[in-house]
């Protein structure tokens, strides 16, 4: 793989001739890790490009983009080529377009549901995640074959390996010593999406080697909060500014990519399930307005992040719910904050640069 | 450099760009042009004509920022900054120790909330359709075959303001000619036109700490509908400045001279 990256179709459909599954995973959280020792390859579908059109007669207009988007995938038949959907208990809207796409796509389309527990995480939900776990297994191996606890042990084991390198990235970029726009940096961690570990660990490695500076290169930074780091042009602007992000609490990267190292000595299934309890606090896992607000301020110290930018997508409720408590805690405690509301494919408009820009200047 | 130095603000907005001079500290001219479809041309225009104005030769120039929409077409700046930033210092020059300032332009309305020195603590910005700005009055003055200059005092004579619930300005065009079609006062209309604006600057204000004094800029401050409509919705005073319309240009002055 290093030195060739196909675009996601012609990787996920190379990956089909090699005799693997390929399944759409919807957001958020899910374990990848039983997909792939089942032979599966998860494409998680966050954004695809696509311009909304079947999706209107089925999903009210204020639903937010990430699901209209995904729903206009399937309807379009761009996702005939898949094996399965797994969908993943996010938010409302989520498991209600599970629902619908079940229907539109028949029983002879497998779809899985993943529930997961929220916060506050007592014994109980410990237990309940596990036995989702052993369900979750147990499906897949009645479509797929046989289920081997030791593959899976392995496929935590690279696990690892992505979570270290990512949290060294992380660590770098925070540290100034990473070469590198911000775009390139997300780019990459967006392969993470369809790629699987043997291809997307010698691109995190290689990235890793070729963008480490010596010294640190000192300039202003903010931390990214939100569902995406969309659009890209957004951080072209930050780094044509001078601008860094310096870390982000974003649920597509940060909230599950900054992952903990699971434990090997114990049994794999129970390795997932304890590092589910261990990610950063997401609203969509339930967490509490002050979990998140320490955890953000504890990244503005640790990081020096000059302010906060909440890159949001409209109508995501899970998101929204929070914001106003978490703007004024920030503020509170004289962290600066910019709330922009886009549409998860929607270009970045002249107003919208002035507010970014204004804000670097307000920070600056 | 001759013996005068002057700094140039030039605020390049959607309907018009502005232009300010200033020399130690002094507001030494101001002009205001229509941008048409070029505000590259619009810019070098209004520049030389400010220089005329001044008196001052381009030698005499320290220092030349643009801001506004258009910002980035005026190629001789030396520096760009937000409409955002310079409302603030403007104001603060108009009105020393000035808190809050409500600007609302040809395509976006904002609210700034100031540290009382003229720099930006907070902002919201109103930049997803033209409702609430002087577009949406323009669309609705066309539409009442009304001059723009008498809207505002035409909305100050009507005895009953109708209720516009619109805030879309291409549905509340079709709101306000329903209202012609029933026979309701133009003044009434044109008063709940001002009433409806009010409300949604008013709901865009209040996600800033709104702090007196409170000074309204922009070409809409000149519009006493607004103005009045504004004032009892936020329940609080509301100055304008001398120069509402070039507020954005003497802020990018004096950040040219502080930019020496």
């Amino acid at each position: 793989m290093r030195g060739r990256v196909p675009d996601r179709l012609t990787y996920l459909l190379e990956q089909k001739e090699k005799g693997r599954a390929v399944f759409g995973v919807f957001p958020a959280l899910c374990p990848k890790e039983m997909l792939w020792a089942m032979g599966v390859v998860p494409a998680e579908i966050w954004d695809p490009p696509l311009e909304l059109v079947k999706v209107n007669s089925h999903l009210q207009p204020y639903i937010c983009s990430v699901v209209r988007s995904g729903m206009e995938l399937v309807l379009q038949g761009k996702s005939d080529f898949l094996d399965g959907f797994l969908f993943p208990h996010t938010c409302d809207s989520i498991q209600n377009m599970a629902s619908v796409i079940k229907d539109c796509m028949g029983p002879e389309k497998p779809c899985y549901f993943f529930y997961l527990p929220k916060a506050p995480y007592t014994e109980a939900a410990r237990t309940y995640y596990l036995t989702k776990l052993q369900e979750l297994a147990g499906s897949l191996e009645k479509q797929l074959g046989g289920f081997d606890q030791e593959r899976l042990g392995e496929c935590v084991r690279l696990s690892n390996r992505i979570s270290s390198l990512i949290e060294k990235l992380y660590a770098m970029r925070a540290k100034g010593r990473l070469r590198g726009t911000s775009r390139s940096f997300y780019q990459l961690l967006r392969k993470g999406e369809h790629l699987m570990p043997e291809d997307l660990i010698p691109l995190l490695e290689q990235y890793l080697t070729q963008n480490t500076l010596s010294e640190p290169k000192g300039s202003s930074g903010v931390i990214f909060s939100g569902i995406l780091p969309n659009p890209l042009e957004l951080l072209d602007v930050l780094d044509q500014l001078g601008t860094r992000v310096v870390h982000d609490d974003l649920l597509n990267c940060g909230r599950r990519l900054l992952a903990p190292k699971m434990d090997t000595t114990i049994g794999p299934l129970e390795a997932l399930a304890e590092r589910y309890f261990h990610l950063p606090p997401c609203p969509t896992k339930g967490s509490g307005v002050q979990e998140r607000l320490d955890f953000l301020l504890d990244l503005v110290k640790k990081t020096d992040a000059k302010g906060i930018i909440f890159n949001m997508v409209k109508f995501c409720e899970p998101e929204w719910f929070d914001l106003p408590f978490i703007q004024k805690g920030l503020k509170d405690h004289g962290v600066p904050t910019l709330v922009l509301d886009m549409e998860i494919n929607q270009d970045l408009s002249a107003q919208m640069i002035t507010r970014v820009e204004a804000f670097l200047e307000l920070i600056s | 450099m001759g013996s005068k130095a002057i700094s140039i603000g030039i605020d390049v907005g959607s309907i018009t760009v502005k232009a300010a001079a200033m020399e130690n500290g002094q507001l030494i001219a101001t002009l205001v042009a229509n941008t048409g479809y070029n505000p590259q041309e619009a810019a070098e225009r209004i520049y030389q004509e400010l220089l005329l104005k001044s008196g001052a030769r381009e030698s005499q120039v320290c220092g030349i920022i643009a801001t506004g929409y258009g910002r980035r077409n005026v190629a001789f700046a030396q520096r760009v900054v937000t409409e955002i930033t310079c409302h603030g210092k403007g104001a603060n020059f108009q009105f020393p120790g000035v808190r809050t300032v409500i600007d609302i332009g040809g395509q976006d309305s904002k609210a700034i909330s100031l540290d009382g020195n003229g720099r930006v603590q907070d902002f919201a910005m109103n930049d997803k359709c033209a409702a609430g700005t002087g577009r949406f009055m323009e669309v609705m003055a066309k539409a009442l075959e009304v001059d723009l200059d008498l809207f505002g005092k035409i909305a100050l004579q009507a005895p009953s303001p109708c209720a516009i619930s619109s805030l879309c300005t291409v549905f509340a065009e079709s709101e306000v000619i329903s209202l012609i079609a029933k026979g309701e006062s133009r003044e009434n209309i044109i008063a709940g036109i001002h009433e409806a604006i009010g409300a949604r600057v008013a709901a865009m204000a209040e996600r800033i700490p709104i702090e007196e004094p409170l000074l309204m800029t922009g070409g809409v401050a000149k519009n006493q509908g607004v103005l009045q409509a504004l004032k009892r919705k936020l329940g609080i005073e509301i100055m304008v400045p001398e120069y509402p319309q070039e507020n954005g240009a003497i802020g990018a002055a004096i950040l040219a001279a502080e930019m020496e």
